[in-house]
């Protein structure tokens, strides 16, 4: 039997990401993920979810909703998404990390930090909305 | 250090700057968290002070911070010490 999805949606705020967290932490526990994990979960759905508070649906506001269940024992998927502009941030280039500190961008680590931090992850455009889907953690 | 509350962090900072401060310490041994938010303001006050000869120097950088600062390869851009008395003896 497939593990239940839980789900909430939110306004698609920068205030809505700590409950977002914390809804996403609960699921992450129950799955059998190490406490030492959550940090690193807090980290990828901030990076995830400030983008989409940002910039979805500027200048107007929506929802987002973010949903997970338990794959196996000790992974979670996550799924993020919103009904806001077409945006696949895997396809934003990657930062340049050999620059020295002058040269170096201000941008773009989020979703490079993102891309490190989970096991995998992918982008799709489904019923107008932007879905963003990831297995934590990595490894194991 | 976050969304929400990395801007605290820089206008800290620029406060100090303008105060004529030519280096900075920052003691992070009590951070848990850094997101590329809290990066993106490291980097910018670290920028300003290069601009004049100055650094951003950290001090009790663990956990998971260092390792977002070594994922990034920021690490190699800002001198880092153990303890704000190790860095201090530099200057």
């Amino acid at each position: 039997m497939d593990a239940p999805v839980k789900r909430l949606t939110l306004p698609a705020r920068p205030e809505s990401i700590a409950a977002f967290c914390e809804f996403v932490r609960a699921g992450a526990l129950a799955a059998g993920i190490a406490a030492s994990e959550l940090e690193k979960l807090d980290l990828v759905l901030e990076e995830i979810l400030i983008n989409v508070a940002r910039y979805a649906y500027v200048p107007d506001t929506g929802k987002a909703e973010v949903a997970y269940f338990a794959e196996k024992q000790g992974k979670l998927r996550v799924e993020i998404a919103d009904s806001g502009r077409f945006f696949n941030p895997l396809e934003v280039d990657p930062p340049d990390l050999s620059r020295g500190l002058a040269e170096r961008q201000i941008g773009g680590l989020g979703v490079f930090l993102v891309k490190n931090l989970v096991e995998s992850i992918a982008y799709s455009r489904k019923d107008y909305r932007n879905v963003l889907s990831f297995t934590f953690p990595s490894g194991g | 250090m976050d969304a929400e509350n990395a801007h605290e962090f820089e206008e800290a900072c620029e406060h100090w700057i303008t105060e004529g401060a030519k280096h900075l310490i920052a003691d992070v041994d009590g951070l848990q968290y850094v997101s590329s938010m809290g990066l993106r303001c490291f980097l910018s006050v670290a920028q300003k002070l290069q601009s004049t000869s100055g650094s951003l120097i950290l001090c009790g950088l663990h956990g998971l911070p260092r390792q977002v600062f070594e994922m990034t390869r920021l690490i190699g851009l800002f001198p880092v010490f153990e303890t704000t008395q190790q860095a201090l003896a530099t200057l």
